[in-house]
């Protein structure tokens, strides 16, 4: 059965006020054409959870998609540096963040995937993180030793940039996965953009290298250069030129709609679904 | 004979010849500064350590060295890809000998904020966040912190909020290098382009030996000239503002 889509019917999968997780890390393999359809179609009030959102959450935070993110680290790396769209809309009290380290939002995923309510996690001795974001504290039964705790966090929806699916959504992710593998095992549902969709028999051939299967997946969409301008290993780096044009143009009143609508055409291309 | 050099190469040098032979240094995210520092380190005096980096490599061989330390071109060369979880899971179970850190704000005790200044719910301030730094400080068994900028605003009397707190051995900058002992940060080096009435004045606590701290030594030709191979394209100077990169 397919599962193909064409990218803004399966962007209108996502609901206002949902909680969704994206792949990839700051301006690596981020499902961008997905994110940018998101704030062409307004998507409201979402939490996203993420430990290291970049260009995804800067655009997010600039289009108001977004009400509060639970993260690590938010930034777009060097050259550019800080996320500077997220940083506005953090500090005029338009977008909370739930301040975490990335390994603590990685528990809070790997808790949902096991199906367990909470998961004990190592480290933040010192720090005023679980204070301020409402992490446990419990007596380990065993050694009588007390460990912080996180909650279980389920996304609704995990949106992932892979370099090959089949129709199905069974996917490979060459490189470094960064978190997706658990990002697809944490959400309720998954939605892959793909560079490639190949016949199922291909992933079949080397079933390990798989990293998503299909018994996540709810959608699939071609998406050929569906990073950009983030990078997706092995065939592009992320796009220095554009990443900086991005910015530039978001300093402008009407710089979104305009980025939005100069970026349509090559998010929507290539959309012809599979019989 | 004198050989040129500025901020970036005393920091990439300083950096370097703080990892020892035969270590696992683990290089994340946002970090050229200490991926040049450790691949220098890999080509010198530290041969045998291992680099794992958060683009999934362990000890990687990519063509050519570049800013964005997140990227999956640091798994090429690799035998392995070492993902995001297997690093986390790595570092709790105490398997990491060395980490570089950043930092956007650090005080005399050695406690970092790189979270927000103000209210949490509407800063005045909000910086990236400590990315994996509140797990790693207190379990990697040597960290190494270092920012490409030295400011009272950065080196301040008391944070007003702890993101990461833990096993800090060195904090490297433009213009000197720290280490902790017995609690307090304290002048580990003062570089040789800075004078100390410049360094106190650049820090907004008082440094208690100021007088009395060596001055690091330069780097050698050696160490430059292994550097300029390593890094013909200068990703060591990306952390600095343009026109930041004079020693004077």
């Amino acid at each position: 059965m397919s599962k193909q889509l064409a990218l803004e019917d399966a962007v209108r999968l996502i609901k206002n006020g949902q909680r969704i997780t994206i792949g990839g890390t700051l301006c690596q393999r981020v499902p961008a054409a997905f994110v940018r359809e998101m704030a062409r179609q307004a998507v409201r009030d979402l939490e996203l959870v993420k430990p290291s959102p970049g260009y995804d959450i800067d655009l997010l935070a600039a289009a108001g998609c977004v009400r509060r993110i639970r993260s690590g680290i938010v930034s777009l790396e060097q050259p550019f540096g800080m996320a500077p769209n997220f940083r506005r809309a953090v500090e005029e009290g338009r977008l909370e963040v739930i301040e975490n380290a990335c390994p603590t939002i990685m528990a809070s995923l790997q808790a949902a995937s096991f199906g367990v309510p909470f998961q004990p996690v190592a480290g933040l001795q010192g720090s005023d993180i679980p204070k301020v974001s409402g992490f446990g504290k419990v007596t380990d039964p065993f050694s009588g030793k007390e460990v912080y705790v996180v909650e279980a966090i389920q996304p609704d929806w995990a949106i992932i940039h892979v370099n090959e699916a089949d129709a199905r959504g069974n996917a490979r992710i060459y490189g470094t996965p960064v978190w997706d593998r658990l990002m697809s095992r944490a959400a309720r549902r998954c939605i892959l953009t793909a560079e490639k969709i190949l016949p199922t028999e291909h992933f079949a051939s080397q079933p390990e290298l798989t990293v998503v299967p299909e018994l996540f997946v709810e959608a699939v969409v071609l998406a050929p250069s569906g990073a950009w301008p983030t990078s997706s290993y092995p065939d592009h780096d992320l796009d220095e030129a554009a990443i900086w044009d991005y910015l530039k143009k978001l300093r402008a009143p009407d710089g979104l709609a305009r980025y939005l609508e100069e970026t349509k055409a090559h998010d929507r291309s290539e959309k012809e679904v599979a019989a | 004979m004198s050989v040129a050099y500025g901020p970036p190469e005393m920091m990439a040098v300083a950096m370097a010849r703080l990892i020892r032979d035969g270590e696992l240094v683990f290089i994340g995210v946002n970090s050229p500064l200490p991926l040049v520092a450790a691949s220098l380190a890999r080509r010198l005096h530290a041969p045998n350590c291992t680099l794992l980096s958060i683009g999934g490599g362990v000890n990687p061989t990519p063509a050519g060295l570049g800013a964005a330390t997140s990227s999956a071109r640091l798994s090429i060369g690799s035998a392995s890809v070492f993902d995001n979880v297997d690093f986390y899971g790595l570092v709790a179970r105490g398997g990491v000998d060395t980490t570089f850190l950043g930092l956007a704000q650090i005080d005399e005790r050695g406690r970092v904020n790189s979270s927000f200044i103000g209210e949490q719910k509407r800063p005045t301030v909000r910086f990236p966040g400590g990315g994996g730094a509140a797990t790693i400080l207190p379990l990697s068994r040597r960290v190494i912190l270092w920012r490409a900028s030295h400011s009272p605003r950065i080196f301040v009397e008391e944070v007003p909020f702890v993101t990461s707190a833990g096993n800090i051995d060195r904090v490297v900058t433009p213009l000197c290098t720290f280490r902790k002992e017995e609690g307090f940060l304290v002048l580990d080096s003062i570089h040789s382009y800075i004078d100390r009435e410049r360094l106190a004045k650049s820090t907004g606590f008082a440094i208690r030996n100021l007088d009395r701290a060596p001055v690091t030594p330069p780097p050698t030709a050696a160490e430059l000239s292994e550097l300029e191979r390593l890094d013909p394209t200068g990703v060591r100077r990306s952390e600095f503002p343009p026109g930041d990169l004079s020693a004077a």
